[in-house]
């Protein structure tokens, strides 16, 4: 479990910082300021239960500026994206734009991620998209169980769902897949170092 | 009445009777549905994890082809892909810099015209729960049913702008004008694990578990879902569920216009109901509906 004694208490002026705060609302269109401390983003978060670090505690992390906590977090890479937390705050601020935000920059830092067939997994995805424009599920599913070394996972039911017809051994690819891959170039997502 | 499809990857592959189901009961309404041609995918979890612009631009191309194809509204039946999509939509019709830097990315005016809906909000606001009512020739008597959202067809709800985003109401709507009941449960729009399903699968375990749970408290026979991603992951993982706390499920996880085409009158093999891995037809049988 985070030790949370050095964080979670009540904060004095000298004890925030305006930098991180100042960022998160230009790229995030988002106001921690405006937070209640009301705790809703954490009662109502579908993984506090396994987060290191919850929704209203991430809130105060930012506003003493801990960014280098932030950015290793192992609720980066656990967050569901389930839209809870955004749309109970009183105050609209908007969490997990905030958590793409903060993993993005991790991404880009090099930070290792907590959960890295999480990111693993992310990485095979939008090399599909690159390749073909579409999601290959089922050649992407075997890139996923080599290079994260669980060759047998999902196998019976791989099978199943192949029999099934639910799964196309062989990839289709767009016609226009230059344009996307263009986008890909005109974005790259350096990573430094 | 004419709109753009957006199936996205799933309704091809993993959710291929979803994508079957959707086009016999659009058909079946009068709808066409004008696939985008060409379509990427929307990158899914993916790029909104790792590339904000990307992410942006990526729906950007979509919403731009639907645009030159003179369509005003994009029917994306996919949660996943409408959250996406709508989110894509949002962003551009708000902030008219990432427009501008989008536009160059996919060159091509940034689309802010044609409206994104999903499959739920599309049957309430272009069709009317009347139009459902009327063509139901085989009702749904007897069927016990929890209508699962999930988390992205009502939330964010400044972006969806679409019923309630932890109370919905209109799948349960739906469902009744086919003459089904519909149970009162607690995890209709909690979140199944979603894009977690191969890359982390125990948080899907956890999470699907607790839905597979409430509905089985609530007394239904099956959990109707409207996301490819809510179906796999309650259908595919329902055994590993059931055996890791020891219990028994057998709750089918049947689409929503696979149970609209039932009550339309179609078969299941129409319907691609022999494509689901926890067997509909026990059920559907003991209420004459298979």
């Amino acid at each position: 479990m985070h030790n949370t004694a050095d964080f979670y208490h009540v904060l004095r002026i000298d004890q925030t910082s305006n930098s991180l705060r100042e960022e998160i609302k230009e790229h995030c269109h988002t106001d921690i300021e405006m937070c209640l401390e009301c705790g809703k983003c954490s009662g109502g978060c579908s993984n506090a239960h396994i987060f290191d670090i919850t929704p209203r505690k991430i809130i105060q992390l930012i506003k003493i500026g801990e960014e280098a906590k932030l950015l290793k977090m192992d609720a980066l890479w656990s967050c569901v994206a389930c839209q809870l937390c955004v749309d109970r705050c009183p105050s609209s601020i908007n969490i997990p734009k905030i958590m793409d935000y903060m993993r993005e920059k991790a991404y880009k830092q090099c930070v290792p991620a907590t959960r890295p067939n999480v990111e693993l997994f992310h990485e095979l995805m939008l090399g599909s998209i690159k390749q073909y424009g579409r999601v290959a599920e089922a050649l992407m599913t075997v890139q996923f169980n080599i290079k994260s070394k669980q060759y047998t996972k999902d196998a019976e039911m791989g099978i199943k769902m192949f029999f099934k017809g639910k799964l196309n051994p062989l990839p289709s690819r767009i016609k226009n897949v230059q344009q996307v891959r263009r986008m890909f170039r005109n974005i790259p997502a350096q990573r430094e170092g | 009445m004419n709109v753009a499809y957006f199936p996205g990857c799933s309704l091809h592959g993993l959710a291929k009777e979803y994508g079957i189901s959707v086009e016999v009961v659009c058909k079946h309404l009068g709808i066409n549905l004008n696939e985008i041609e060409d379509w990427n995918c929307c990158g899914a979890t993916a790029a909104h994890s790792l590339n904000h612009e990307l992410t942006i631009s990526l729906s950007a191309r979509n919403l731009a082809i639907a645009r030159d194809m003179k369509m005003n509204k994009v029917l994306a039946p996919c949660a996943g892909c409408f959250s996406r999509l709508k989110g894509a939509s949002y962003e551009l019709r708000n902030n008219s810099v990432l427009a501008a830097e989008v536009g160059e990315i996919i060159q091509a005016e940034p689309p802010v015209e044609p409206e994104v809906s999903n499959l739920l909000q599309f049957i309430m606001e272009d069709q009317g729960l009347n139009a459902v009512a009327e063509k139901t020739i085989k009702p749904l008597q007897g069927l016990k049913l929890a209508a699962y959202y999930g988390c992205l067809l009502t939330r964010p709800k400044d972006v969806v702008q679409f019923d309630d985003p932890e109370q919905p109401i209109s799948m349960d709507l739906i469902l009744q004008a086919m003459g089904a009941d519909t149970v009162v449960w607690a995890h209709k729009a909690e979140c199944c694990g979603g894009g977690y399903a191969a890359s982390d699968t125990d948080i899907v375990l956890d999470l699907s578990g607790q839905v597979l749970e409430s509905a089985q408290q609530a007394g239904a026979d099956a959990i109707v879902v409207a996301c490819p991603m809510c179906g796999v992951n309650l259908d595919s993982r329902q055994e590993a569920i059931a055996a890791k706390k020891g219990k028994k499920y057998d709750l089918p996880i049947i689409y929503l216009t696979q149970l609209m085409g039932i009550a339309f009158g179609y078969s299941p093999a129409q319907l691609g109901l022999k494509r689901l891995l926890t067997s509909p037809f026990p059920l559907l049988q003991s209420k004459g509906l298979a």
